[in-house]
């Protein structure tokens, strides 16, 4: 009878522990009765309006179907799209929010908030800015290709878990982070969806939640390489006509006491994996001349690079961060942006290339 | 009262002197009772009184009436040189041996009554344990019969040391049960909390020694068996070897080991006989395989029904597209797939061994394969029904298999109002439960709850036998070094 006892009284204790928390009404989530979204893009409409748009069902049998709506706030979007569709349409697998550029640069914290405190929404979910309209490439690529929703996740979510350097992948848990650290700024990746093709851009880089600037190209390699993944498969610089592969970097940043000058070290292994121009790679000489003119050419474009987010006032290099160390106060947001757009920045790279090289002269 | 009065009778037939006339009366309407009178040739005439259904018939013409018709010697116990006669002298007495497979003799020239053992020993012969089967190793299991068992053990201990108390249960039964322990192993309090129990146990049938732990038992209403029962002479040597008591009964090829943690169900006699890091390896997959098969289908019922944003994506199509068009909700689907599986379980268990195997072909193939197509079932609840059921097998105890089954339909219904909250909430049940279980009063959940940590070297994994210096802590036993310079 004792044992008895204590095992009621702590099956009571334990359940008070439980519950507590916990939504006290139980929602309807069999999987057969409801479709949950894996995909929701966000475009700015007229008079200040949001649409909304997203593919349901999740089923890969059934025929698909695109649902767009204009609203006033977020959740009105998906209290619509329920009325629209027979199955009740749940959040809960929301993967990827696409979010219109010209939206973007209002500034995303009203949605962002919205999204975050969402209790049901996964912050594994992929944030991408989009340049383009999406709803009409999604119309036409639909017929074709049915689980497309599906597959950008899978895309995205290949390069999150690989680290292939390839693409700035970021998750909503990551854009917070950076959103409210006070030594760097969030970024996001940007696809163009245009003529039926959704082609990755570069990185947009925000100053506290508004797009400042998107940039592509070599400025977003070395961003990459500098400040992302820190690796890249290929970097090439059709400039000097080589194509360096598997680059590696190591970056070391200094300061000086009183934090006007800072010197950006960057140490990079990789090899030359093509090359068609005039030199000879077998010969040590013009093997070190090219890696010379490769060093100054990455030396430049980074320092540029970093110059230009100081223009804009933007770090999503996480470089402030930098500047902490165990015994000493971290130093104030408002000093450090000031100090950082005054900052003197000097750049130098140390390079450890490797020709691939297989045929004789 | 008339019962009263029978009562009354009973007492007084333990304390009668015996007579010819009185045995006549108790033996009256026994078809199997004989009465054979001998004459010498000198003249002295005996009386043979026995039971032929428990005596060994041919035994008796060589070892009694041969040598005490043609002896000379003045007494019986002198004519008898094969078997042990004994003088009685109450009528409570000679029931009694009758009973027990004696034939009583009466010397009419001495007035002098005579019994001697002669029991059949009808049994089934030393043959291979059907429920803890093993590859390598010792193939000898239980019989039916006490002695046999207790020879067994004995040849695997041969030390005096090793101590055997007879006691009887039973009203009507007067089941013969033999406690054993090894004097200086066992912790003696062990052996009298289990004599105290024996002694206690008042009831009339015991049959088999389930019976006998249901009175022992600390907490009759656990479904977690607080007895470990084996039909394997080296298990049982084994246990005693380490510190615990068994418990033989007579007519039962099952023997009773205690005290019994919860993690001695998942040994298995193999575990000592594989090398250390396989079987560690084995016992793990135990673990998990029991936890397996007590989470899996509610799992899926939590997950379909309440949690669909803790599936990863592609799992979630599968079981979308899985369970589109079916009539059930998850949780009747899964009891429903439940129960028929039990049902084949059973069923299979009570047939002969070939149909049981065609039963298992059309319970496995036909009914899986035909409630998919008929739409009463997903493919992924079936793989999941088949997976769980035979995890559920690889516990070696098959008294906690069948508490798997209790649990999981519990914690199926637990589930299915409150998802993954109610699996822990029903684990944290189990985890209590099982803290406040004990048995022959020692922790059951030791050596985890109390915590002993020297002993997890044989607990989740079996660890090398080279290291196992001492006998386990939570045991309690009274030489704690195996090795014998250490003692």
């Amino acid at each position: 009878m004792a044992y008895l006892k204590k095992s009621i009284w702590m099956t009571i204790v334990y359940c008070v522990i439980l519950i507590t928390g916990c939504a006290p009404y139980l929602e309807n989530n069999e999987i057969e009765e409801i479709a949950p979204v894996i995909f929701w893009s966000l475009d700015a409409a007229e008079e200040g309006k949001l649409e909304a748009t997203t593919v349901v069902p999740p089923l890969v049998q059934e025929k698909k179907r695109i649902l767009t709506m204009q609203v006033d706030l977020l959740k009105q979007s998906g209290k619509g799209f329920n009325l629209r569709y027979y199955r009740e349409l749940k959040v809960g697998q929301l993967r990827v929010l696409l979010i219109n550029e010209e939206l973007a640069k209002k500034g995303l914290r009203p949605i962002i908030n919205t999204i975050f405190t969402d209790p049901d929404i996964s912050q594994r979910l992929y944030l991408v800015i989009v340049q383009g309209d999406v709803k009409d490439y999604i119309k036409e690529e639909i017929e074709s290709q049915e689980n497309l929703d599906y597959f950008l996740y899978r895309m995205l979510k290949h390069y999150e878990r690989k680290r292939q350097g390839q693409l700035s992948i970021v998750n909503l848990h990551q854009f917070m982070q950076k959103l409210y650290s006070p030594f760097s700024d969030p970024i996001l990746p940007v696809f163009k969806a245009e003529n039926g093709n959704f082609n990755y851009e570069g990185t947009a880089i925000f100053q506290n939640d508004k797009l400042i600037s998107v940039v592509t190209d070599s400025d977003d390699e070395i961003y990459q390489l500098i400040g992302n993944d820190y690796y890249l498969k290929y970097l090439p610089i059709p400039k000097l006509s080589v194509v360096l592969g598997h680059v590696r970097t190591n970056v070391d940043v200094t300061f000086n006491r009183d934090f006007t000058e800072m010197n950006f070290k960057v140490e990079l292994k990789g090899r030359i994996d093509e090359y068609q121009g005039e030199k000879n790679l077998n010969d040590l000489d013009d093997l070190a001349e090219i890696t010379n003119e490769i060093n100054s050419h990455l030396e430049t474009q980074t320092k540029a690079f970093l110059q230009k987010n100081q223009e804009w006032q933007t770090d999503p290099l996480d470089i402030g961060a930098r500047t902490l160390t165990p015994f000493s106060r971290p130093i104030e947001k408002k000093e450090w942006r000031e100090k950082w757009r005054n900052l003197q920045i000097k750049v130098k790279y140390q390079m450890d290339l490797e020709p691939l090289i297989n045929i004789q002269e | 009262m008339f019962w009263k009065k029978e009562k009354k009778q009973t007492l007084q037939k333990g304390q009668q002197n015996l007579s010819l006339g009185l045995l006549k009366e108790i033996l009256a309407n026994l078809e199997d009772a004989e009465i054979v009178e001998r004459q010498k040739p000198e003249g002295q005439c005996f009386t043979f009184i026995y039971i032929r259904t428990l005596i060994d018939q041919e035994r008796m013409n060589e070892a009694l009436f041969e040598p005490v018709l043609h002896c000379t010697n003045e007494s019986i116990q002198d004519c008898i040189s094969t078997s042990k006669a004994e003088e009685i002298f109450t009528l409570g007495e000679a029931e009694k041996q009758l009973l027990a497979g004696s034939v009583i003799i009466f010397d009419s020239l001495k007035k002098q009554w005579w019994s001697v053992l002669l029991t059949n020993n009808l049994g089934r012969s030393i043959e291979t344990s059907d429920t803890e089967t093993i590859l390598y190793g010792a193939k000898d299991s239980f019989s039916e019969q006490l002695d046999t068992n207790i020879t067994l053990i004995r040849r695997r201990l041969p030390v005096t040391e090793l101590k055997s108390e007879k006691l009887k249960v039973g009203s009507l039964s007067e089941t013969t049960v033999v406690l054993m322990y090894m004097e200086g192993v066992t912790n003696p309090e062990f052996v009298s909390i289990a004599k105290e129990k024996i002694n206690k146990i008042d009831f009339d049938l015991f049959f088999d020694s389930s019976q006998i732990a249901a009175f022992m038992e600390d907490h009759q209403n656990s479904i977690f068996p607080q007895f470990q029962q084996t039909d394997r002479p080296d298990v049982c040597a084994y246990s005693l070897g380490i510190g615990k008591l068994i418990i033989l009964v007579d007519n039962t090829p099952f023997v009773l080991i205690g005290p019994v943690t919860f993690f001695h169900l998942f040994q298995s006699p193999e575990d000592y006989i594989n090398r250390w890091p396989v079987a560690s390896f084995l016992r793990l997959i135990r673990y998990i395989s029991f936890i397996l098969s007590i989470t899996l289908i509610p799992l899926y019922v939590a997950l379909t029904t309440h949690h669909y944003q803790m599936l990863p994506l592609q799992i979630l199509f599968v079981l979308v597209e899985s369970r589109s068009k079916l009539p059930f909700t998850p949780f009747w689907e899964a009891l429903l797939m439940l129960i028929i599986l039990e049902i084949i379980k059973e069923a299979s268990l009570r047939m002969p061994t070939k149909s049981s195997q065609t039963l298992g072909v059309i319970g496995g193939i036909v009914i899986g394969q035909a409630a998919v197509e008929a739409g009463f079932a997903s493919k992924v609840l079936i793989v999941l029904v088949g997976v769980s059921a035979i995890a559920s097998f690889l516990v070696p105890n098959y008294l906690v298999t069948k508490a798997n089954t209790m649990i999981q339909f519990v914690f199926l219904l637990l589930s299915s109002f409150l998802g993954v909250f109610g699996i822990v909430l029903g684990m944290i049940i189990i985890l209590a439960h099982l803290n406040s279980l004990t048995s022959l009063r020692q922790p059951y959940f030791a050596p985890v709850a109390p915590l002993y940590w020297k002993d997890w070297i044989d607990l989740f994994i079996r660890g090398p036998l080279t290291k196992m210096k001492t006998r386990p802590d939570h045991l309690h036993p009274f030489q704690k070094w195996r090795y014998s310079k250490r003692r």
